[in-house]
């Protein structure tokens, strides 16, 4: 029997996971935590954990790679592979959010003739620029997307808003929000529907653990 | 030379006589039931959808072969009057994945069930399963499970809801990930969200033997979708004392792949532990009708490619030759 992989996000999501799953059967071993390995064993023996980024860990999980996995809504929705979503975790909430230098509001940025928008999630802000009515040039992003209205590369930004320092710190305001997400538990297709014996136990641990 | 190029797997002679054995056991197999072999041609000249791999022949833009049902509707709608009742294909479909670790040319074996329409057609969807039972001792695959459901469970419910088409695709996109929390998300302040949210809820609650079709009761459709119930039922009572032992048979009431081709019984093959389905089917009684042919049609296709793969990866789940 093969052992079985779980993707844990690395980053805010991971930063608020890895406490959570001390003292539980998924509890992450310390010392394989503080080195560089990106594969730790679980307390569990024959489970580890892959630590992905975030972008990557659907495209693991899609493949069957890893069985199970933990990533954010909106990176699910921005990449739409086939996999499972067996739960909310309700943990990590944020909002998708167009945010703009202060004093610019919703109505000037749609009267712009031409409208820049640089964003980390094209397929979430061209939904909501479908919804709208609207259309604007994006600009693909993969970090530091708040320098981009400061400097000019764009009027505004689309991007994950939590308690909003980081917004504030660069002089920006949310103008709209455009979707929620939150952490979500994902499995790979094909191993939970040929193996649910083998795959749901498992996630009932997590949702425990998580709970 | 170009250094990225799509999945066109070439099959060195291992893999190459396997797939010739299993090409040929298998249509010995649907010979010995009726089914007789047509060839559509590998060029089709509706160069559609756009998944297909296209090219101009002089001026005229044509299409490799993406699907055999598709392609075999369309001939047997032009070159038959009647339809033949049982139809067997063999060979290879061009498509552009839709994930890059799946292969663009894949070789399929499959099968149709042709009836004028109004015909009884339990017998039909019966003999099909019956058939798709047989293909893991036929192949050599240790363990099996077969998949029932029904994309009726689905599709009928949002019909009488009178859904608009883009929360229709958003309650099917969170059926598929059956995640029902998603079915909420998407209808937020609609109507009808209350109720297909407690559906989706019922068709999620399980996925086990015969029993899981109890789920239906916590249904607000339950009524609605009583005769699909009573088919499965009996489609269940007829396959279980056939069941080879080394089939587990599971009924899947949230099977929503290809829902906007299906529209009765479907069908899925799995082997324990690999990543995607080995062979799938169903009723889709609507394909003929949108031919000008008053027909009914179900069918399989086993995906020779995925258990080629899987024999290279999981040669644990085979017998050895």
């Amino acid at each position: 029997m093969t052992s079985l992989l779980i993707a844990f996000p690395k980053g805010r999501l991971g930063d608020e996971l890895v406490p959570r799953l001390a003292g539980t059967p998924l509890a992450l071993d310390p010392e394989a935590l503080r080195s560089r390995i990106l594969r730790i064993p679980t307390a569990t023996p024959g489970v580890a954990a892959l630590l992905l980024k975030g972008s990557d860990l659907p495209r693991y999980v899609a493949a069957g790679v890893a069985s199970l996995g933990i990533v954010g809504s909106d990176t699910l929705d921005e990449l739409d592979m086939d996999l499972l979503e067996l739960a909310d975790l309700g943990f990590g909430a944020c909002r998708l959010s167009l945010c703009a230098p202060e004093g610019v509001t919703l109505e000037r940025l749609q009267a712009r003739p031409h409208l820049r928008l640089a964003t980390k999630f094209p397929r979430a802000t061209e939904a909501w620029l479908a919804r709208e009515g609207l259309t604007a040039e994006l600009v693909p992003l993969s970090s530091s997307v708040e320098l981009a209205p400061l400097l000019g590369l764009a009027d505004a930004i689309v991007d994950l808003v939590q308690t909003g320092a980081t917004l504030r710190a660069h002089g920006l305001v949310e103008t709209a929000v455009l979707g929620r997400s939150s952490a979500r538990l994902v499995a790979a297709r094909g191993a939970t529907l040929s193996e649910p014996g083998r795959i749901m136990p498992l996630a009932e641990i997590l949702l425990r653990a998580l709970k | 030379m170009p250094v990225r190029t799509p999945h066109f797997p070439d099959l060195l002679f291992g893999a190459a006589a396997r797939l010739r054995r299993w090409e040929g056991l298998l249509m010995d197999l649907l010979a010995a039931h009726g089914y007789r072999e047509i060839y559509p041609s590998l060029v089709l000249r509706e160069p559609v959808p756009d998944g297909t791999l296209r090219f101009f022949d002089g001026d005229e833009l044509v299409a490799l072969r993406w699907d055999f049902t598709v392609a075999l509707a369309g001939l047997l709608a032009r070159r038959f009057p009647e339809p033949p009742d049982r139809v067997a294909y063999a060979g290879a479909i061009f498509r552009r994945p839709a994930q890059p670790w799946e292969a663009v040319e894949r070789f399929e074996v499959g099968c149709e069930r042709i009836q004028p329409e109004g015909e009884p057609s339990a017998e039909a969807d019966v003999e099909l399963a019956r058939l798709l039972l047989a293909i893991p001792a036929a192949l050599g695959l240790k363990r099996a499970i077969l998949h029932l459901g029904n994309a009726a469970l689905v599709r009928r419910p949002l019909e009488v809801e009178g859904l608009p088409p883009v929360l229709s695709k958003a309650v099917v996109a969170a059926l598929s990930r059956r995640a029902p929390h998603r079915v909420r998300e998407a209808l937020a302040d609609h109507p009808a969200a209350g109720r297909l949210t407690a559906h989706a809820e019922a068709l999620l609650s399980d996925l086990n033997g015969p029993d899981t079709l109890n789920a239906l009761d916590a249904s607000p459709y339950a009524g609605l979708l009583a005769e699909e119930r009573e088919h499965m039922d009996r489609a269940l009572r007829a396959l279980l004392p056939l069941l080879p032992a080394n089939v587990d048979l599971r009924v899947d009431l949230a099977d929503v792949a290809g829902l906007d081709f299906y529209t009765g019984p479907t069908l899925r093959l799995w082997a324990p532990g690999a990543q995607q389905e080995l062979a799938a089917g169903g009723r889709y009684d609507r394909l003929f009708p949108e031919l000008g042919r008053p027909w009914q049609a179900a069918g399989f296709c086993v995906r020779l490619s995925r258990l080629l793969d899987l024999a290279e990866t999981r040669p644990d789940l085979f017998d050895q030759p």
